[in-house]
């Protein structure tokens, strides 16, 4: 509303602008005239002459061209009388209480954004955190972070919500952070590893797993540094370490704890004999909750993992890991392909391509 | 509310501009006092929306407004609050806003001291501002609206650019739009006077005023951009002929010429077509400089075809006036008046020829700033027209017109006496030539080229001096009265001796800091000492501090000379690591009007850190120069004689009485 | 002399100094224009060695090796061909690994581009939007070198005739 009432005080200063100089009748006096300037110009010869500046011969010739001037002007001005044409004056007038302000509201409604308030960066940070997009708020705090990157507390607010939000190479620099300012612990070390395999597309690097133990050795029983370790070293082919890890884990277990569906399920997936036998619903509990939790994400680490090979493919050691994910995930034809790329990409580097072949005798993929 | 009022504020100013473009012609074109007096208050109210506008946008920035598309893409929470500010215009959307706002300016300042002049010229000069002012708020509000805004504001802004948190590049730009939008006025007495058909000496002293005020402050901030690439780019250099400079040398040389040929016109009535032409041309340049630049255009036509829109606009503009100036210019000239005759060898003449070389040095600065892009546009080549090719021809064009500036102001108008100039500048010739020998003993063997273009520097400087001698007659009379009379003098001829001294002077600087420049680039460790033109530069160490948002390697030299310490050097390197950006900070040690400049490189594996040292000779004149000429220029306006025109009304009033 | 006869002396000044700065004009053409060129078209165009000319484009990741001495190597690439290129001296603050590069030298005998003049692509313009659009322009750049080719082939013809 406030808006509206300033718009139109300026709108009516506007008009007031082209109104008032109409409304005023036109007093004798014309502005300036060219008379004038000459009449200076003799005066300054005068100077000139009286300061000594010029010769008298010199002046004498000046002023009578001048004075020629003069009198052209003199004449000329006075053949322009002054004259009012009402008509005009009415169109005009017309033409700012009409047309200023209807074209300036319409040109001005196509562009503007009337219904937008301010947002002054002050009254936003005080007031408005809980309804604004996550990725305000994640500026926020990165930017705060930027100014106190000392704050350790900061840091461990921020990156788990990096890691959800995807962004899991700022995760991972976050969680370092985290531990650097605000303390090492078990479950910062966990999390850091989990982002490295994250950003590594799922597979747990020599750097995550480096994390993970280290988190075991703060606290052994921690569940996900347990897990994460049972996975590398699935993915890395040994199956009955992985399944002896889980076991373990499972063992010191409490019975209600939440993630022990999933390590029943990884077990089951290594085709540990020992497995527990599951009730049928234990099972397709798990199974949904593998399905709902889990696929999707390492169906897209595994993705991002291929990609990045079909763009360089002299990373030996990153295709061994795909084909051993798609062996995991059961799809011995993606598997296959990728070996058939995976040669294809390093045939011309024969160090390479006997260190695909070494790799490939493990995982037990024939042909 | 801030952003929209400003917003409307714009549309407002486009409104006003288009009806003090129209009614004034009208009432111009049928003398009525009525209508022409509108020009006036819509000019004035026009300054005062296209000030809220810009206030507004600069209160935009300042509370940091992300949901303004502008604050938000060139604007950052963490900027300190000055910097806030100048990136106002630190972007195109507000450096147009900028340019607007100037142009209302001056045409604000015309309607509000123009008193002096004659209705219907004012009338129609204001007209003419408020064509421009539409075109300008046109394209500002359709392809550049800085208030265009964002729904759901992001947090926090996109730019933190530390190489452009500096206050030489904060400065200067508004110092060059003060510049080249003074042109316009120039430009439109031009078309007003083409449009009335009638022109004539007063009008030649009217504008020269508005000449005179754009090209001080054009003189600034050339000098004021050169400056700051000289101690922030970090290899000290001061002009680099690029696109982006010749753009603001252009309009400096056409608005000289401008000012030399309006104050033949003033004085003699003549050169009045080609003042005119002058004038368009000035104002074309600008145009061109504001806009090749701006859009980018001149480094690369590929940045054309990013933002047709925007391009499509100022080729509009620029073909609407450029084009349609001249060609009204071609279909009106002829209509006015030929003026007064003088001889070739008169004050006129040396001025026309002033005009000549002025001219076609700009012309060659414009063909090897063009051509490249023409050459671009037709083959597809890309060339590169750097300094070789301007110093081989900018250099020889400027030499004839230097050694014939002294004569000029020594001539008398309409017919001159070439061999009594001579005579009188016989003290500055001899000056000249004892300066060429000197400079020639001590260098024996080194420039030969230096020493002559240091004489014609001193020659210049000398000149202006003894144009002031001779006028005040000193040694030829005693010298209270000397005295007396230099006080006298008026205003304007202190001015030219000044300006003319301040191109001689800079010329100086010019020729010992490119010839005499000495420098040193090594690797240096601590506690290995430099040796530079005599003075003694030790690496005492090294040290690393955290700034609020950078890292800063400070290397600490001392400084001695002949086994005296002098002082202490500190120049620095600061990385942004966020941003992965490094600025270099260059120390200067002034001695004199010369400086030592030591700024660093890179630091190698073994701990050396990379050094370049120069000591520029009275590099510092080169900036000197155009202070001084700008000086001039401040007390040529200063003079009374420009700003009368008419007496006060009511003084004439009074003094019509007695006679009654 | 009569009104005639003055503006004869004028106009002939006038046609005296156009001609000399049209002179200074050609001459300094011929000589001091650089031609600007990517890896690719130098390729193309085969710079005899000493012809000097700008080279531009992007340096080449790893390719920059520090000898001594502030002797730099690098190699200058546009997507399609690469030109190694030595310097001595020091580098801009902007120049980087993988950022628009323009050199400005001549090919030695072994085919090394020696440069005497190294800018990062925006250092040579100082107003505050221009370094922002030339952070902007390197984007632009890799476009242009997708174009270039047609470009070049099509401008050959021309470059043989003016030369």
């Amino acid at each position: 509303m406030t808006l509206w009432f300033v718009f139109a005080l300026m709108t009516v200063a506007a008009i007031f602008a082209v109104l008032w100089p109409l409304s005023r009748n036109s007093s004798a006096q014309a502005g300036g005239s060219e008379a004038a300037v000459y009449k200076d110009q003799l005066a300054e010869i005068d100077r000139d002459v009286a300061a000594g500046l010029i010769g008298v011969s010199e002046a004498e010739a000046a002023r009578v061209e001048i004075s020629r001037r003069l009198l052209a002007a003199a004449d000329s001005q006075h053949n322009l009388p002054a004259r009012s044409s009402l008509g005009l004056r009415r169109a005009s007038a017309i033409v700012a209480l009409v047309g200023l302000p209807i074209a300036a509201v319409t040109f001005y409604l196509s562009l503007g954004s009337p219904q937008l308030g301010d947002f002054p960066l002050v009254s936003r940070t005080r007031t408005a955190d809980a309804n604004q997009p996550i990725d305000n708020m994640v500026a926020q705090v990165e930017a705060h972070l930027e100014k106190n990157p000392t704050d350790g507390r900061g840091w461990t607010v921020l990156a788990p919500v990096l890691a959800r939000l995807g962004r899991y190479d700022d995760a991972v620099r976050a969680y370092r952070n985290a531990i650097n300012y605000a303390g090492d612990s078990a479950d910062h070390r966990s999390d850091l590893g989990e982002a490295l395999a994250a950003a590594a597309g799922g597979v747990v690097t020599a750097e995550a797993k480096a994390e993970f133990e280290r988190a075991v050795a703060q606290n052994a029983d921690g569940p996900k540094a347990n897990y994460f370790l049972g996975l590398a070293a699935e993915q890395d082919g040994r199956r009955a370490d992985a399944a002896a890890i889980w076991r373990g884990l499972l063992a010191k277990a409490p019975a209600d704890a939440p993630w022990r569906p999933l390590i029943e399920a990884a077990l089951a997936r290594v085709g540990d004999p020992a497995a527990p036998a599951l009730s049928n619903d234990a099972m397709a509990a798990a199974k949904d909750m593998n399905e709902a939790d889990r696929g999707a994400m390492i169906r897209g680490m595994v993705d991002r993992l291929a990609t990045r090979l079909k763009q360089n493919g002299d990373d030996v050691e990153g295709w061994l890991r795909l084909m051993r994910a798609y062996m995991v995930m059961g799809e011995r034809d993606k598997a296959a392909s990728a070996l058939t790329e995976a040669r294809q990409a390093v045939a011309n580097d024969t160090e390479r391509l006997r260190q695909l072949n070494e790799g490939v005798k493990n995982l037990g993929l024939g042909g | 509310m801030i952003a929209e009022a400003g917003h409307y504020a714009l549309v407002l100013a486009l409104a006003l501009a288009l009806i003090q473009s129209t009614v004034p012609m009208l009432g111009a074109r049928w003398g009525d006092q009525a209508l022409m007096n509108v020009a006036r208050s819509t000019a004035l109210a026009q300054l005062l929306f296209a000030g809220a506008s810009f206030t507004a946008l600069t209160m935009l920035h300042v509370t940091s407004d992300f949901s303004v598309v502008n604050v938000f893409e060139n604007s950052h929470s963490m900027k300190p609050l000055l910097y806030k500010i100048t990136g106002v215009w630190g972007n195109h959307e507000g450096s147009m806003l900028l340019w607007v706002l100037i142009l209302a300016l001056f045409g604000g300042l015309v309607a509000a001291f123009g008193n002096n002049l004659p209705l219907s010229l004012r009338a129609h000069v204001l007209a003419v501002q408020g064509w421009i002012a539409a075109a300008f708020y046109l394209f500002i509000l359709v392809t550049s609206n800085p208030f265009l805004r964002i729904a759901s504001p992001p947090i926090e802004g996109r730019d933190l650019n530390p190489v452009l948190q500096d206050i030489g590049l904060a400065v200067h730009p508004p110092m060059l739009y003060l510049g080249y939008v003074g042109f316009s006025i120039s430009f439109s007495f031009a078309v007003a006077a083409l449009i009335e058909g009638r022109i004539d000496a007063a009008w030649a002293r009217w504008v020269r005023p508005w000449t005179l005020v754009a090209w001080i402050f054009l003189t600034l901030g050339i000098a004021m951009g050169s400056y700051w690439a000289y101690y922030e780019l970090g290899w000290g250099g001061w002009w680099f002929w690029d696109p982006v400079e010749n753009a603001s040398l252009m309009p400096w040389l056409a608005g000289t010429a401008l000012l030399h040929s309006a104050v033949v016109m003033e004085k003699r009535n003549a050169l009045k077509v080609w003042t005119i032409l002058l004038s368009i041309l000035t104002f074309s340049l600008s145009l061109l400089g504001t806009f090749l630049v701006r859009s980018g255009v001149l480094t690369s036509v590929h940045a054309f075809a990013t933002d047709p829109a925007r391009g499509v606009f100022i080729l509009l503009i620029l073909c609407l006036f450029i084009g349609g100036s001249l060609l009204l210019y071609a279909w009106r000239a002829s209509t006015l008046k030929q003026g007064g005759l003088f001889a070739p060898i008169s004050r006129e003449g040396a001025l026309v020829l002033n005009n000549l070389f002025l001219t076609t040095a700009c012309a060659t600065v414009f063909i090897g700033t063009l051509y490249p892009l023409a050459l671009e546009v037709v083959t597809g080549d890309k060339i590169s027209v750097g300094a070789p090719f301007f110093n081989l021809t900018f250099g020889p064009l400027f030499v004839p017109l230097l050694a014939a500036m002294p004569f000029g102001p020594m001539l008398a108008w309409k017919r001159g006496d070439l061999l009594g100039a001579a005579q009188r500048l016989t003290a500055a010739g001899i000056a000249a030539l004892i300066v060429i020998a000197v400079l020639w003993a001590w260098t024996f063997g080194g420039a030969t080229f230096a020493p002559l273009a240091i004489g014609l520097a001193v020659f210049v400087v000398a000149g202006a001096v003894s144009d002031l001698a001779e006028r005040v007659g000193l040694f030829r009379i005693p010298l209270t009265i000397a005295v007396a009379r230099a006080r006298g003098l008026p205003r304007a001829t202190w001015g030219t001796a000044f300006a003319h001294a301040g191109i001689g002077i800079a010329l100086i600087g010019i020729v010992c800091e490119t010839t005499w420049n000495t420098e040193y680039i090594g690797s240096m460790k601590p506690d290995h000492v430099a040796k530079v033109a005599g003075y003694q530069l030790k690496l005492d160490g090294v040290t690393q501090r955290q700034g609020p948002n950078f890292r800063e390697m400070i290397a600490q030299f001392t400084v001695s000379r002949d086994g005296e310490t002098l002082e202490v050097m500190t120049p620095s390197k600061r990385d942004f690591t966020t941003r992965g950006s490094s600025t270099t900070e260059a120390a200067l040690l002034t001695r004199g009007a010369s400086q030592l400049y030591v700024s660093l490189g890179e630091t190698n594996a073994e701990g050396a850190i990379a050094v370049r040292i120069y000591h520029k000779p009275l590099v510092l004149l080169i900036w000197w120069g155009p202070v001084l000429m700008a000086f001039g220029g401040l007390l040529s306006l200063s003079d009374r004689r420009l700003r009368v025109g008419a007496p006060k009304p009511a003084k004439a009033a009074r003094a019509l009485q007695p006679a009654e | 002399m009569t009104r005639k006869q003055r503006r004869l002396t004028m106009i002939g000044g006038s046609l005296a100094v156009l001609a000399i700065a049209a002179a200074l004009v050609l001459n300094a053409m011929r000589d001091s224009i650089v031609f600007f060129s990517t890896p690719t078209m130098a390729a193309e165009k085969q710079f005899p060695p000493g012809q000097r000319f700008r080279l531009g484009g992007l340096v080449q990741p790893g390719s920059l090796v520090r000898g001594d001495n502030l002797a730099v190597n690098f190699s200058v690439a546009d997507g399609s061909a690469t030109l190694p290129v030595t310097y001595k001296g020091i580098l801009p603050d902007l120049f980087r690994e993988g950022q628009g590069v323009v050199a400005e030298g001549a090919l030695d005998a072994s085919g090394v581009f020696k440069a005497d003049t190294v800018l990062a692509k925006h250092d040579e313009t100082y107003m505050p939007k221009d370094v922002a659009d030339a952070l902007k322009k390197q984007g632009h750049w890799k476009d242009d070198y997708g174009a270039k080719p047609g470009a070049t082939a099509a401008s050959a013809p021309v470059q043989g005739t003016s030369k």
